[in-house]
């Protein structure tokens, strides 16, 4: 069986063990973007059985015909997942993907800053002139800045995604750069003060250099989440289905999530983990905070193709 | 007669070789910048001119312009440093494999992790800045990352090779009794080289340059981590079609153009008589 | 002149040498990140039970050298037979494979593979990945032979020629003696691009040929990864050493003449 996932993304032994337990192969593959893996599979014979796309994957990749149906009386560990995963809104029902980790977008920040940075609107300050970073992501950028306008992430009208360009532009002479997780060793070094950051990435940091701490902004952010898909073109659904089950097992996934500093989806594996984790606030924000956050939707193609101009605008100004 | 025919029998797999892997893909992605992008990336009809409308807008040729002094100044940089140390590997006594090797062997990790290295250099609490300022030569961290001069930087080394290498190849056939006939006619060193061997190596420096200066043309990632993004250039715009906007007519729309352009570049270099190919 | 080249080379070699440095430095941190914490090993340790490292490393070796090796030996026939007889569909297929920036290359690639695979019912996979190797390395091929063969002289083999050899033997014995340095020259550079694309490699990739470099950015995406740091000491400290054995050969062969 061949699995294609982000790098770290299950735990060393995870594989090894799930071979053993079924007596199979599995070639491990690692992929560094969406686009790539997307790229891939889209041809439908790629070789894949199993991929871990994000949620704003999941519509495009179904009416592309890439992903299988899934027969839910074959994943029994189903039921683990926390209640607001059993019914995602990419995917009401479940039908063709299985939440696995969660996070969110937000500000990484040194407590040595000469604020906290409590909103988006706190990067556009002069406290910050040139030590702060942005995502080097047409989506955050523009989901930060819409936020500030007090929009959605997923806001479409050319007159509003306008308004937002404006305010990206005007922030340039504060930025350092646009930067992403790669910025990770300039704000532990302190090169950079403040850095727009999910949620996941920032923990890890923040795990190696204690004087960091990580914000949800008060304008509200954008939710994200990974999901574990099987593809229509599978040719070991029996064994695809043995592994959708195994990652949902409570100890797999809590080990997984305690060796990558990653929210898991899974309730009874978050019920596992120590307690550092289990109630870490940048991995697991209250229900008031997440009550701001908001999910990324599929663009339309049109709003895609103006989004894509004004960020070149953007970076070339 | 039978001198026609052998070299037609060398380009034999050369012709194939070019037909799969650069016509044919060509032929694709022409047709690409015809279509329709599809809802969710890929292509759908109906065929359209709309991409190339949407090429020849300011703000891209703007992109333009600046990649190709970005590439030129790199370019040019490259030439500076690489032709006294191709000199010198190709005058060596002995270990001329090994001095060449040794070049080379830096590139054999990845582009990633020697890009990391050199932000680490440069970063404000990076090596160079605090080995400034221990030193007393400055008091407040130089901005030596995140600008054009970073990218200039990223590119001439990243490509360097591609210069050292034709120039060695070229400058190692140089017969050292015309830079001796020099000397004795009363030329200073640096004036006999300037005179004899610039001119000998031209083949040398014309394909060293072409190397180094197309694929800086087309450099993405160096802008992306060196440049902090804020600098955007002609590789960047095609990649991120291709990617994040999920646009490949656009994307081949963009590359067509930018092949016409490094094409028409490619004609001017044969018309004055120096080829490259 | 004599005093100041030796020095310049230094420097330049220093130049080259110096992010190598630092990051060989930072193989042996104990901190995930740019951050000096402390002295470990544990990295190197880490390595040899990488699957999917050790798989990249293999197949990234097997391309390389399948696929420099096409591109040199086309390569050099194809300059020569240029060299000899202008064509200029091949020149200009040449530089378009030269100017065409890799993201497009791949794209491309990747649509006609899986067009052409689709009715053939094949995988993208190592073939594949060689095959657009071969093909992006051979410009580069040509480029070094070719700037090589403009600096001989004609005449040579019109010597030859005129002394009983036909063509064959012409180009075997007198042309392609004289061309080995170039031939050697592309070797290496097509050897070095194929060992470190990402781009390309990425896109046509299958199942079975995840690359080194495919690996490296799929770990290091984040940033500085102590593990890819030790990989990278490991491949350039141990070609390194072939490179010294081999410089060791030749100097010997040298001074014994």
């Amino acid at each position: 069986m061949n699995v294609y996932n982000w790098d770290n993304y299950v735990a060393h032994e995870t594989v090894a063990d799930f071979e053993k337990l079924h007596q199979c192969q599995v070639r491990y593959g690692i992929y560094a973007s969406a686009e790539e893996m997307l790229a891939k599979v889209i041809s439908g014979n790629s070789g894949w059985d199993v991929v871990f796309p994000s949620n704003s994957f999941i519509g495009p990749m179904r009416e592309l015909g890439l992903l299988l149906q899934l027969q839910k009386d074959r994943l029994p560990n189903l039921s683990n997942l926390e209640t607001r995963f059993q019914a995602p809104e990419w995917d009401r029902t479940l039908d063709w993907c299985v939440p696995y980790m969660h996070s969110a977008t937000g500000i990484l920040y040194s407590r040595t800053a000469p604020i906290a940075p409590r909103a988006w609107a706190d990067l556009w300050s002069d406290a910050y002139r040139r030590r702060v970073t942005m995502l080097d992501d047409p989506a955050e950028v523009f989901g930060a800045c819409l936020k500030r306008l007090g929009r959605s992430v997923n806001a479409v009208d050319e007159n509003t995604l306008q308004a937002a360009r404006d305010l990206a532009i005007q922030q340039k002479p504060f930025l350092r750069a646009y930067l992403s997780e790669q910025v990770r060793d300039q704000i532990a070094a302190g090169d950079v003060l403040a850095a727009q950051m999910w949620a996941q990435v920032a923990q890890v940091v923040i795990d190696a250099a204690p004087q960091l701490a990580f914000s949800f902004p008060a304008e509200g952010f954008a939710l994200y989440a990974d999901n574990i898909c099987i593809l229509q073109e599978s040719r070991h659904q029996e064994l695809a289905y043995e592994w959708v089950n195994y990652l949902l097992e409570p100890k797999v996934a809590a080990t997984i999530a305690e060796e990558i500093s990653g929210a898991t989806a899974n309730a009874q594996a978050r019920a596992l983990l120590p307690e550092r984790l289990r109630h870490n606030p940048v991995l697991y924000p209250s229900d008031e905070v997440l009550a701001r956050g908001e999910w990324f939707r599929p663009l339309p193609a049109k709003a895609q193709q103006l989004r894509d101009r004004y960020w070149t605008e953007i970076k070339s100004a | 007669m039978t001198t026609v025919r052998l070299p037609r029998l060398f380009l034999l797999p050369s012709q194939w070789l070019l037909g799969a892997t650069v016509l044919a893909p060509l032929l694709v992605i022409a047709i690409y910048s015809l279509l329709t992008r599809g809802a969710y990336g890929g292509v759908t009809g109906p065929t359209t001119l709309g991409s190339y409308g949407r090429v020849f807008q300011p703000i891209y040729l703007y992109i333009l312009w600046r990649s190709i002094w970005v590439a030129a100044l790199s370019t040019v940089l490259c030439l500076i440093l690489a032709f006294p140390l191709a000199f010198y590997i190709a005058r060596a006594a002995r270990n001329r494999t090994l001095l060449l090797n040794l070049v080379m062997l830096p590139f054999w990790t990845s582009f990633l992790v020697r890009t990391y290295a050199w932000m680490f250099l440069l970063r404000d609490t990076g090596l160079l800045n605090t080995t400034l300022q221990r030193l007393g030569l400055i008091h407040v961290p130089i901005p030596l990352l995140f600008n054009v001069g970073a990218v200039v930087l990223g590119l001439v080394y990243g490509y360097l090779p591609f210069m050292i290498l034709p120039l060695y190849a070229t400058l190692e056939k140089l017969d050292p009794s015309l830079l001796e006939a020099a000397l004795d006619l009363g030329a200073t060193p640096a004036s006999a080289i300037w005179r004899v061997a610039v001119p000998l190596s031209r083949p040398g420096i014309l394909a060293g340059c072409a190397l180094v200066f197309i694929p800086c043309l087309g450099a993405y990632l160096t802008p992306d981590l060196m440049g902090g993004g804020k600098t955007v250039m002609i590789g960047n715009l095609v990649q991120n079609q291709f990617t994040n906007a999920r646009d490949w007519p656009f994307g081949a729309a963009l590359s067509l153009v930018f092949l016409g352009l490094s094409g028409l570049v490619a004609v001017g270099l044969q018309r004055r008589g120096d080829q490259l190919l | 002149m004599r005093r100041f080249l030796p020095v310049y080379a230094k420097a330049i070699y220093a130049f080259l040498y110096l992010p190598l440095f630092t990051l060989s430095v930072f193989s042996f941190n104990n901190s995930k990140l740019a951050l000096w914490s402390g002295f470990t090993t544990a990295w190197y340790g880490r390595l040899w039970s990488d699957r999917v490292l050790l798989e990249g490393t293999i197949n990234s070796l097997v391309i390389a050298i399948v696929a420099s090796s096409i591109a040199t030996v086309a390569g050099t026939l194809a300059g020569y037979a240029l060299w000899k007889r202008r064509s200029l569909w091949v020149t200009n297929a040449l530089y378009l494979s030269l100017i065409t920036p890799e993201i497009v290359t791949g794209v491309s690639l990747l649509a006609l593979f899986q067009f052409l695979f689709h009715f053939l019912h094949w995988q993208l996979g190592l073939g594949s990945v060689i095959l657009a190797h071969s093909g992006f390395c051979l410009a580069y091929a040509v480029i070094v032979v070719l700037a090589r063969l403009r600096t001989l002289d004609p005449a040579l083999e019109e010597a030859a020629a005129d002394l009983g050899a036909n063509d064959w033997e012409a180009f075997r014995y007198v042309t392609l003696p004289l061309l080995l340095p170039a031939v050697l020259a592309a070797g290496l550079l097509c050897f070095t691009v194929s060992f470190d694309d990402y781009v390309i490699t990425s896109l046509v990739a299958g199942v079975d040929s995840e690359t080194l470099p495919m690996v490296v950015y799929s770990m290091a995406r984040k940033g500085v990864n102590p593990e890819v740091n030790a990989i990278s000491v490991l491949i350039t400290g141990g070609l390194g050493l072939l490179i010294l054995l081999a410089g060791k050969l030749e100097g010997s062969s040298e001074s014994s003449r």
